[in-house]
């Protein structure tokens, strides 16, 4: 047997071994890697900075707000637990309105888990003032309450996840239905985002955006292509996309800019220690992703090498 | 009768709700109305049954010491003390409940879906031939993708390698989607028409 059969044979638990040493050390040894920034998440950013009062204006008076819609267990974290507190730390940072709602039991706690993984960053931000939790409402309600809030927010959702009426705090101030709270941005492992494209988009023109495993974006790109949806971060690709942005412009206060993203000098982000790694965890996965995609490419390669070359030979003996 | 009553409540009720859909008048939509009061009724009996059904299918499990049935146990304790974690102390940061979630559920959760990876890689080495034309050229988009979708791709390849995934992404994958989302859209219908008019049964269980 030649070593090309043999690699034909080969056990696949070497496969796994390697593919495990892959997406390890990247993670233990960190180093800079360029992220390159693509036009639907720069949309997503453009449109949600696009809520932040101006200079003179005061948060709570603002008419414009966001809502994140988490419509996933913890399986799907690791991709989309970092767009998540990325689009959170944007909205902290710019003072931009904010509400979180889920229709999954599984996803509540990781609507609280997000909100205070940003809120320690930024000790201003309160609760009913900057930002208003949803909670979890029961999947048979989630039609009633797409379309009820194309009506009157404070009606459809009632009360947030403390127990408090909607109508009775201060961030609902100028904010009734989609005309105010022109945003939602749902997060899943699946095509479950595409409620508020049917509901919010087609019925209300509410602004739809999505933030989907890397395996689920594939099929979110029809709706992109006809505008339905926004903008989409996809995997974790998108995430570190997204924290890059929020980086270089909302923190800094700065208008969107793409000769800004090609200075080196935000590429590293990943061996800068004054950036917390929960703000960077996005742009380290794709270091691992990328020794990981590599790899396959490798896998694949040496595969097809083997069969080539054994068929050849099978040719020639027969 | 065990079939012919809830095949009556699911016909009157399919029209019903088609009705309000297409005719918007003031009954309709109390109907509707009427009717999403009595879904937030409903949903509460709909946890008794799924609690009721787990603890019964686990507790046959352990009785009868079926292959792992140690499992079982496992999940049995594992519902009852989330639950009572979350009613006794609360879900908020800090409490039990989010201490399980971050420490048990999530790690876990993640693990499961982290092993798509390992899968995916012994799958192409395994599999992934250039055996026709066709496989060939799945190959190439495969591998092209996939290299657009990492940094070091575009490092190794310069920007055009973005250029050309998304140009795959936008024209072929597109076309492709839409296709299969407009077949998917048709049996919908269809599908929706055949439970409608009580030709389509097999929801019901049980077979003919």
């Amino acid at each position: 047997m030649n070593i090309f059969e043999r690699l034909q044979m080969l056990d696949r638990r070497w496969i796994f071994l390697v593919v495990a040493v892959a997406i390890i050390v990247p993670l233990i040894i960190p180093f800079n890697s360029k992220t390159y920034t693509t036009e639907p998440t720069e949309k997503l950013y453009r449109i949600i900075d696009s809520f932040a009062p101006g200079p003179d204006e005061k948060p709570i008076e603002k008419d414009r707000a966001l809502l994140l819609v988490f419509t996933h267990d913890a399986s799907t974290m690791p991709e989309l637990f970092p767009m998540e507190i990325a689009i959170l730390r944007h909205c902290f940072a710019r003072n931009i309105k904010v509400f979180t709602l889920t229709f999954l039991p599984s996803a509540a706690p990781i609507m609280d888990y997000a909100i205070n993984t940003v809120k320690e960053e930024f000790p201003h931000v309160k609760s009913g003032e900057h930002y208003v939790n949803f909670g979890y409402k029961i999947g048979a309600l989630m039609l009633p309450i797409i379309l009820g809030m194309g009506e009157d927010i404070s009606e459809a959702v009632d009360i947030d996840a403390e127990g408090r009426k909607l109508s009775s705090l201060p961030i609902m101030k100028n904010i009734k239905n989609y005309n105010e709270m022109n945003l939602i941005m749902d997060f899943s492992g699946s095509s479950a985002g595409g409620a508020w494209i049917v509901y919010a988009r087609s019925k209300f023109g509410a602004n739809v955006g999505a933030g989907v495993t890397a395996v689920m974006a594939a099929d979110e790109y029809p709706y992109l292509q006809t505008g339905q949806l926004t903008g989409m971060l996809a995997g974790l690709k998108g995430a570190a996309e997204y924290e890059k942005l929020v980086e270089v412009f909302a923190l800094k206060k700065r208008e969107f800019s793409r000769e800004l993203l090609k200075d080196p000098e935000y590429d590293n982000a990943i061996t800068n220690p004054d950036i917390p790694y929960k703000f960077k965890q996005a742009r380290i996965g794709m270091n691992a992703q990328s020794v990981a995609h590599i790899m396959i490419i490798v896998f694949i390669l040496i595969g097809n090498i083997g069969y080539f070359i054994t068929k050849y030979k099978e040719k020639q003996q027969g | 009768m065990k079939r012919s009553i809830p095949l009556a409540i699911v016909i009157t009720l399919g029209f019903l709700f088609v009705g309000y859909v297409f005719i918007p008048h003031k009954i309709s939509t109390d109907f509707y109305e009427w009717y999403m009061e009595w879904i937030k009724a409903m949903s509460p009996f709909g946890v008794v049954l799924g609690i009721m059904s787990i603890v019964m299918t686990h507790s046959a499990r352990i009785q009868h010491k079926v292959p792992n049935w140690q499992y079982s146990i496992v999940t049995l304790i594992a519902m009852f003390f989330t639950a009572y974690a979350g009613f006794a102390w609360g879900t908020q940061e800090g409490t039990p409940f989010m201490w399980l979630f971050k420490n048990v559920q999530m790690p876990m959760g993640a693990t499961m879906f982290a092993l798509l990876a390992f899968y995916i890689a012994s799958a192409s080495y395994k599999a992934f031939r250039a055996r026709s034309a066709e496989a060939t050229v799945l190959l190439l988009a495969a591998i092209i993708v996939m290299l657009g979708q990492v940094p070091v791709g575009v490092s190794m390849f310069g920007e055009g390698i973005n250029d050309i995934t998304h140009w795959i992404l936008n024209v072929p994958n597109l076309a492709s989607k839409r296709g299969i989302a407009l077949g998917v859209g048709l049996g919908m219908v269809a599908t929706s028409l055949r439970i409608l008019l009580g030709i389509e049964r097999t929801y019901l269980g049980g077979g003919e």
